[in-house]
């Protein structure tokens, strides 16, 4: 059997090497110039390198770790040791240092504010979101609607788009409740998804996770700069066409790509329902790395976590790579905040990225460089974490994110009800879809 | 408030059955976020909002009991 894959992410990578062990013949091919799709490794120090993608895990992260373990990469323990800085003060109140993560708001009113999340999360049809007694209505009203109608209290308002900023990268505007119930619920909860020690960010990978997505395509028949622009199925088989000129046939087609790139490419016979709606929003997330000769912040007992409303850099994390010297800082900038800071030059992204490190931990020297990378802008992938589905998209999208249409089948951590928009999402998704093509069915 | 309406709140919070009246939030699987939701709970039971602090200097239900009480008390 001869497959073709579309997209050279963690979930294309991770199907085209199960089919390839099961004895088909792979070809992947990759719109970019490098593997990885949503992981992707910096060098910011000669051999040092971050993660200006996907970066964390933890131990429920099953199918990654085993994955890591067998192609001989190791975890680093996520640095959190030591004080956060905090800058929630709209009124100029600036940044505050205090002990552990506990941002200096109403403890009473986050937690009505995590009570509600729970709630919602606990009531959600994970396996099937659509299904979710009440789907109709949470699935019809945004998250921002959400807020406005139940937080009561100043400062749940104020936190709760940092919030979902940090854990889904989203404009509370953009998503339905159903989205964000079913993702926080998927992601294994709020504490979990919340947590660095014994959660979802406990560790990331020594040296990069885009090193997984290397490793996995060196087994494999891999074509880079191969932009996928139609999916034609006729009565043998399927072609598939790229950019180039190029032509490929093949018995299957995985599809690994986000759902706004499937609504992209021409498919014969025409896709029975999009994969995306008008209200599918970009995962909105740029990440910024600020390189320091090394992590001084540590020694002034601070951890590198701050959280800041007045961004553009929401919250910041040591992500130094182990075994250097070099610091680094992460800022995230996610949601709306992140489609403004998308607009801006280079140098005045760079500028504002400075100013506030500067204002955040004033003892830091001047980074010695400072790397943008802006995944709502990317062409190739249009946005990080993931897709964010908007009112209106499990009911219509839901049910047939998985469906394969004829000969193509769908694979990426949007479909996946297990950890949607991470790594793990990612991989079980390759698994599935791998299982599908070499699973006989009697349709 | 009681230590076992408090310990009721803990179990309900950390989602466990298995915990006493002088185990300590923070070691048995609680952190920060978990902790505002045992403080809101107390607040929607007994009217009296503890901060975070407060909770990290009583962590037990027998502790966080003799605190509350102590709010209320004349």
């Amino acid at each position: 059997m001869k497959v073709l894959v579309v997209g050279a992410g963690l979930a294309g990578l991770v199907a085209a090497d199960s089919l390839r062990r099961a004895g088909a013949a792979v070809t992947v091919l990759e719109a970019r110039d490098r593997v990885g799709g949503r992981t992707h490794g910096i060098e910011v120090a000669p051999g040092a390198w971050a993660d200006a993608g996907a970066a964390y895990l933890g131990d429920r992260h099953t199918e990654l770790l085993a994955l890591l373990a067998e192609h001989d990469l190791k975890t680093t323990p996520t640095s959190t040791e030591g004080a956060s800085v905090f800058e929630l003060d709209d009124s100029g109140g600036g940044a505050r240092k205090r002990p552990g993560r506990f941002p200096p708001l109403n403890a009473v009113a986050l937690g009505e504010l995590f009570d509600l999340l729970a709630d919602l999360t606990g009531r959600v049809d994970v396996a099937a979101p659509w299904l979710t007694p009440g789907a109709a209505v949470l699935d019809d009203t945004t998250a921002a609607e959400w807020a406005a109608a139940n937080l009561r209290h100043r400062d749940a308002r104020a936190f709760f788009p940092l919030f979902l900023g940090e854990m889904m990268a989203a404009d509370p505007a953009d998503i339905s409740v159903l989205h964000m119930a079913f993702y926080l619920r998927s992601g294994g909860g709020l504490r979990y998804l919340n947590a660095f020690a014994g959660g979802a960010q406990e560790y990331r990978v020594e040296g990069g996770a885009h090193q997984l997505c290397e490793r996995l395509a060196a087994g494999l028949d891999v074509r880079l700069g191969a932009v996928v622009t139609a999916i034609h199925q006729h009565d043998a088989g399927v072609r598939v066409l790229t950019e180039d000129g190029g032509r490929h046939e093949a018995d299957r087609v995985v599809a690994a790509i986000p759902p706004v790139l499937a609504d992209g490419v021409d498919f014969a016979p025409a896709l029975p329902a999009t994969r995306s709606t008008s209200r599918t929003a970009p995962g909105c997330a740029v990440k910024v790395h600020l390189v320091y000769p090394e992590p001084a912040w540590r020694e002034e007992g601070l951890s590198g976590w701050s959280v800041n409303a007045a961004g553009p850099l929401l919250s910041t994390v040591d992500d130094s790579p182990a075994g250097h010297r070099a610091g680094v800082l992460t800022g995230f900038v996610t949601g709306a905040e992140a489609h403004r800071f998308s607009s801006l030059a280079p140098h005045e992204q760079r500028d504002a990225a400075r100013t506030q490190a500067r204002r955040l931990f004033p003892n830091l020297p001047e980074p010695l460089a400072i790397h943008v990378t802006d995944w709502i802008a990317d062409p190739h992938t249009r946005g990080c974490y993931a897709a964010l589905f908007g009112p209106g998209d499990w009911l219509c999208l839901g049910p047939e994110l998985t469906a394969p249409h004829g000969r193509v089948h769908w694979a990426g951590t949007e479909t996946t009800t297990e950890f949607f928009g991470l790594m793990e999402g990612a991989i079980r998704s390759g698994r599935r879809v791998a299982a599908e093509i070499l699973t006989p069915t009697h349709a | 408030m009681s230590t076992d309406d408090i310990l009721a709140i803990f179990r309900g919070v950390l989602e466990t059955e298995d915990l006493a009246a002088t185990d300590d939030f923070f070691d048995s699987g609680g952190d920060s976020l978990l902790a505002t939701r045992v403080l809101s709970a107390l607040a929607r039971a007994s009217g009296e909002e503890l901060t975070m602090e407060d909770f990290l200097l009583a962590p037990t239900p027998e502790l966080l009991a003799a605190r509350v009480g102590r709010m209320v008390a004349p």
